[in-house]
């Protein structure tokens, strides 16, 4: 589970004010899955990836950010 | 806060779980005479245990408790705990095929039991791993 997209939920949370816990309970989350997201280990669904920029009133590419894959041999 | 997520701790309990059963059942093989089985009421305990315990602290839990993570994590888990059961199955049927017969029933539910426990212990340890790579 380790993916190529980035995100900036934790600098977000931190504008707010919020907890992780807070954040999980408004998106239906654990608050372990909240903090793999942040750390980057886990990336969402587009469901939750919806809810968290519906949470932060922001559009989804100010919260989610894709890397895509160096082409090789190019 | 715990870092541990309510599956993860429910798998840990269940991991304990089978520690418990295999140490009471190496002793059940070493030191039960015929016509003494503790080992089943222990299995049967166990299991009501678990799953009151399990009940209980979902219904009192205000937050999530499982979400669609550890339902992917259930996935792997599941997919482990299934190569095993059908690898055992296989051999099973070639051992039946190669000697004539399973020599007796309780060789036979001997191993199944023992292939049970293997998929059941495989299935909590690769959802654990998978928990902490993705913590």
């Amino acid at each position: 589970m380790s993916p190529r997209i980035s995100n900036t939920i934790r600098e977000l949370r931190g504008a707010r004010s919020m907890t992780q816990q807070e954040l999980a309970d408004h998106i239906f989350v654990t608050r372990q899955t909240v903090n793999a997201i942040e750390g980057d280990k886990y990336s969402p669904s587009l469901e939750v990836a919806f809810r968290i920029a519906h949470v932060f009133d922001v559009p989804l590419e100010q919260v989610f950010h894709y890397d895509p894959p160096r082409n090789r041999g190019k | 806060m715990s870092r541990l997520s309510f599956q993860e701790k429910m798998l840990w309990g269940q991991l304990a779980g089978i520690m418990v059963v295999v140490g009471f059942y190496a002793r059940f093989l070493a030191h039960s005479s015929p016509g003494h089985h503790y080992f089943h009421a222990v299995l049967i305990v166990l299991l009501f245990l678990f799953a009151s315990v399990r009940t209980f602290v979902r219904r009192r839990s205000r937050s999530v408790v499982e979400d669609e993570r550890d339902r992917a994590v259930a996935s792997i888990g599941t997919r482990w705990s299934n190569i095993i059961l059908w690898l055992g199955l296989v051999l099973i049927l070639v051992m039946y095929w190669d000697h004539g017969s399973m020599r007796s029933a309780n060789f036979l539910i001997g191993v199944l039991f023992h292939l049970l426990i293997l998929a059941g212990a495989a299935r909590i340890i690769r959802e654990l791993v998978a928990y902490r790579m993705s913590a």
